[in-house]
């Protein structure tokens, strides 16, 4: 009804990220270097993360601060990408798709946290947010230069899944922040190992070429 | 998927000291009994003996004389099934309205801008998310505004950047709202020109008074900001001496750029302050506020040079601790001046008020 409508406005105002971002950097950089560039932000946002669940934990109170925490994950909770899949599967996935997924998840995830309520918490809490989502946004943007640079195109930018409307209450709210604040979480470990991944697979050519160029 | 359970009431907003009985329907697809529920408030369960059952699937609890909410994103009552899964949950915010905000306070830095500062008009404002917003309009003129940047000077503040306008008079106040109500504080009425403040005066020298032991001259430069302002600059120059944390205030400065410190002790060093008032701008009768201290510059009366009286042992024991003092200084010099030609007094008093930072702490007035 009204909420989703609602939901799905917030979403697409607060989401321009740009279609091709405008990094000429990154193809001096080199794919192996905006790898590494993007494996370091991925642990930096881990982080920070930290600190930022823990304070925000605390303002939606106990029991979500608790330690062994775990609500339910209902219905609504499911258009959060989910980080957690198929060893196989994770495996096998091709340098583009893994690349994608990541691109997506990010993009959704930052989303979603944008439109966390404006006037949560303290000044202190809402500022460490702003941060936050400055950082993640970098991030999406990193991921984004390594798959300009590899040559892959970028997914299409993130809309609002239909029929997801926001919570109905409050309550179910704080749960879905919960869950929000989890898959961040997820997903940071993940791309870690991703990015790890990636960085092995780097053809040295592609590095050995732009030592040439430089005359070395 | 249905909600395994429904709480009324959902959310409800309620006084301290209100009670309260709220119950938990289940979905019939669950299979569960009012027996195989209980409830929790902020993570703690809640005694049975507050439990009635109102049907077969239906489970209330009765909380009395509730406390204000632990957090302001409400308290967290849960209603839970045998094996504690959470089926559904409802967030109660209890707090009390807002009461009117009260001393609010104004300055404007070189006319530029306005901060304005308040506070709330109860202690239990905490308990609910209370938003305060400050509105400004000028006198005799219809239209209200609303100011946008909060928190510049502390949590109970704002900023107004830009378009104000001088030489008429502004109504000022602060609004609180929360869940529970609303409270407009009285109305402020001030005058730009009343309330300028500058920045501290730059380019703050002390020096000595050729051989006199007891004064240092104190020069500075009238803040610049204000320099195209009509306007009658007073002073204040505070000082103290290195090991006390006594400021001496000279309050009769005038609206002169140098002023002399006299009645010091020889051979002592000096911490020296300025800060100006912009008094009388554009024949405004009243003083303005004063700006923040300039940084502490220091500087040190001459000691002459009499003969010691006979003790060797004690002129001894002066000279190792200068020496070794001296030694420390030649060190420190080596390390943070650019070649010797900088080498003067002023730099050992610089390294005395290092020295002072760095073993003790001030509060500076």
């Amino acid at each position: 009804g009204d909420s989703w409508g609602i939901f799905a406005f917030l979403c697409a105002a607060l989401c321009h990220l740009p279609a091709v971002p405008a990094l000429n950097g990154t193809e001096e950089l080199g794919a192996g270097q905006s790898i590494q560039k993007t494996y370091d932000l991925t642990r930096y946002l881990e982080h920070q993360l930290r600190t930022l669940a823990g304070t925000y934990l605390n303002y939606l109170g106990p029991p979500f601060n608790e330690p062994d925490f775990t609500p339910p994950r209902l219905a609504r909770a499911e258009r959060v990408p989910g980080a957690t899949v198929d060893l196989e599967l994770w495996r096998g996935l091709t340098d583009n798709a893994r690349l994608a997924a990541n691109y997506r998840a990010y993009s959704r995830l930052l989303c979603y946290l944008r439109a966390l309520d404006g006037q949560a918490g303290t000044a202190e809490l809402r500022h460490r947010l702003g941060h936050f989502c400055s950082s993640l946004q970098g991030l999406v943007l990193s991921i984004a230069g390594v798959m300009s640079s590899l040559g892959y195109p970028l997914p299409a930018g993130p809309t609002a899944a239909p029929g997801s409307p926001g919570a109905a209450n409050d309550f179910l709210k704080k749960m879905d922040e919960f869950w929000l604040l989890k898959e961040l979480q997820t997903w940071l470990w993940r791309s870690a190992k991703d990015f790890n991944r990636l960085k092995k697979k780097v053809p040295p050519a592609v590095v050995t070429l732009r030592l040439e160029a430089r005359g070395f | 998927a249905a909600d395994p359970a429904v709480i009324s009431p959902q959310d409800p907003t309620l006084l301290i000291g209100s009670s309260l009985t709220a119950t938990c329907t289940v979905s019939a697809d669950f299979h569960l009994r009012a027996e195989d529920l209980y409830w929790t408030l902020n993570g703690r369960r809640l005694p049975a003996a507050s439990y009635t059952a109102l049907g077969p699937t239906t489970l209330s609890v009765a909380l009395a004389r509730l406390n204000g909410s632990r957090q302001q994103s409400g308290d967290n009552l849960v209603c839970h099934s045998r094996d504690g899964g959470i089926l559904a949950g409802s967030c109660l915010y209890v707090g009390l309205p807002p009461e009117k905000p009260v001393n609010i306070s104004c300055w404007s830095r070189n006319m530029k801008d306005l901060t304005c500062t308040w506070a709330p008009g109860a202690e239990g404002e905490t308990f609910l998310h209370t938003n305060y917003t400050l509105k400004y309009k000028l006198r005799w003129y219809g239209r209200d505004n609303t100011c946008q940047e909060y928190h510049t000077a502390g949590p109970y503040s704002c900023h107004i950047p830009k378009d104000l306008a001088l030489f008429t008079p502004y109504e000022i106040w602060v609004e609180a709202s929360n869940r529970l109500g609303v409270a407009v504080s009285d109305v402020v009425m001030l005058d730009i020109l009343d309330v300028v403040t500058t920045d501290a005066p730059p380019d703050v020298h002390v020096s000595r008074v050729g051989d006199l032991e007891d004064q240092l001259s104190v020069r500075w430069s009238s803040p610049p900001a204000l320099k195209d302002f009509l306007f009658q600059a007073k002073y204040q120059i505070q000082y103290r001496v290195e090991d006390s944390s006594e400021w001496k205030v000279v309050d009769d400065v005038g609206n002169q750029t140098s002023c002399r410190l006299a009645g010091l002790r020889p051979g002592t060093v000096y911490f020296v302050q300025v800060r100006c008032n912009p008094f009388g701008i554009y024949g405004s009768k009243r003083a303005g506020i004063w700006s923040d201290w300039s940084n502490p510059t220091a500087a040190s009366t001459p000691r002459s040079e009499r003969a010691a009286g006979g003790c060797d042992p004690k002129g001894g024991e002066q000279n190792t601790t200068l020496r070794r003092e001296l030694k420390q200084f030649f060190g420190w010099v080596k390390k943070h001046a650019y070649g010797c030609s900088n080498l003067s007094i002023k730099l050992y008093d610089q390294w005395r008020v290092w020295l002072q930072k760095s073993h003790k702490t001030r509060n500076q007035v």
